[in-house]
């Protein structure tokens, strides 16, 4: 702790005392702060939120564009119809497309701010933006990739009981791609939990 | 503030002046942390009620579910026109999903309770949001899967053949469609709760 000199004027001590006491705590906090490693850590954390960010693009492209491009024409045909499949037969399939390119763009244009969460490691406002945007996008995709799956769940396995025929079992590379789509999907649905928690811990550490 | 004496003997009394000083600070300190456990705490009791309206929106949903069962007035010589829950595995994912989210906000009711009493503690916050996030993506599956199939047994599907139930089983699918919707409004409290966790760890 600082020596303070013998003999104390004090007339001007207690404003004096008083700011130099307050540097003194600020200095020996914000020693405290950076001499930590804590500053180091909320960068890792946020470099790795920013490379997760990245995956989880070329993953919800993926997933948007292997939907969009699953289609089927069967290689029979009657006099009077063509047998086809595409994703736009299925209201949910076209849901689930448009979603997952919105979470697509949503996921580019949070780039900048992931970004500026790393080169400021100690912002609030940013990483608070980026947590209260990713629970809602979270939702978003939770939603188009479950409901996804539950029609293509019914597509493999039918219904008996109100007769819903399996229509996999004619269109199988429809159902195949279909399929791929919602896993990838769901895959994006983990990156955005471990995004939101990263974002959290971060928060955390102030 | 303090007037000290105007000669002080520094040998002696320094050590007392800066211990005497060490107090004020601390004291200065707590007031500005007891202004943000104020406000922390006022988040977690809103938490708190949050979290009770959330176990009535999930327990709606399983329960409205569960019971909706319907049976038609008429029947052949060989069956009887039912429709339950259990006729659709994505329902009755539905209904054990959402039972499981019930039951996770009884269980985080305690840990809510230890957020209000302490309100500058991290780690109970922390793990509030993560358990939080899991359940609500776990609590959007269910919604929005049951969504989709009730969607498709109010239109059917014409270029798949698939008849809309709904025609036939008019009190199942409003029972269902009702189900749905509580278990969407249980997502939209379980957003607010974890948006609010991350505002109130923000506040440390």
């Amino acid at each position: 702790m600082a020596k303070e000199s013998t003999t104390i004027d004090i007339g001007e001590t207690s404003t004096v005392t008083k700011s130099t006491s307050h540097a003194l705590v600020d200095e020996k906090k914000k020693g405290f702060v950076t001499a930590a490693p804590g500053g180091g850590y909320k960068r890792g954390l946020t470099i790795f939120d920013f490379l997760l960010r990245l995956a989880a693009i070329g993953i919800t492209i993926g997933a948007s564009s292997v939907m969009f491009t699953a289609e089927e024409t069967l290689p029979f045909f009657t006099q009077f119809l063509q047998f086809q499949a595409g994703y736009d037969d299925f209201p949910t399939f076209q849901f689930f497309v448009i979603a997952i390119a919105i979470v697509a763009s949503y996921l580019v244009l949070s780039l900048p701010f992931s970004i500026v969460t790393i080169v400021r490691p100690l912002a609030v406002a940013p990483r608070l933006i980026l947590l209260i945007s990713d629970t809602v996008v979270l939702t978003l995709t939770t939603a188009a990739a479950a409901a996804a799956a539950s029609i293509v769940y019914l597509a493999h396995n039918g219904n008996a009981n109100t007769n819903w025929l399996p229509i996999c079992q004619q269109f199988g590379d429809f159902c195949q791609t279909a399929s791929t789509a919602v896993v990838a999907a769901s895959i994006s649905v983990v990156f955005f939990i471990l995004l939101i928690v990263i974002s959290a811990i971060a928060l955390k550490r102030h | 503030m303090k007037n000290e004496s105007t000669f002080i003997d520094v040998p002696a009394e320094s050590s007392s002046a800066m211990k005497g000083k060490a107090p004020l600070i601390g004291v200065a300190k707590d007031h500005t942390t007891s202004g943000s456990g104020g406000y922390n705490r006022g988040l977690s009791i809103f938490d708190f009620l949050l979290r009770l309206a959330a176990i009535v929106a999930a327990s709606v949903a399983a329960g409205t579910m569960f019971t909706s069962d319907e049976t038609l007035p008429f029947f052949t010589q060989f069956l009887q026109f039912e429709a339950g829950y259990d006729d659709l595995p994505t329902f009755q994912f539905f209904v054990i999903a959402m039972s499981m989210v019930a039951g996770y906000i009884v269980l985080s009711l305690p840990i809510s309770v230890v957020t209000i009493v302490r309100p500058l503690a991290a780690a109970p916050r922390l793990l509030l949001l993560v358990l939080d996030t899991a359940i609500m993506g776990l609590t959007m599956a269910a919604a929005s899967s049951a969504a989709a199939i009730s969607y498709v047994a109010h239109n059917g599907n014409q270029n798949t053949n698939w008849l809309p139930i709904c025609q036939q089983f008019g009190d199942f699918c409003q029972k269902t469609s009702g189900a749905v919707v509580s278990s969407f409004v249980a997502v939209v409290f379980f957003m607010i709760l974890v948006v609010l966790s991350g505002v109130a760890l923000k506040r440390h």
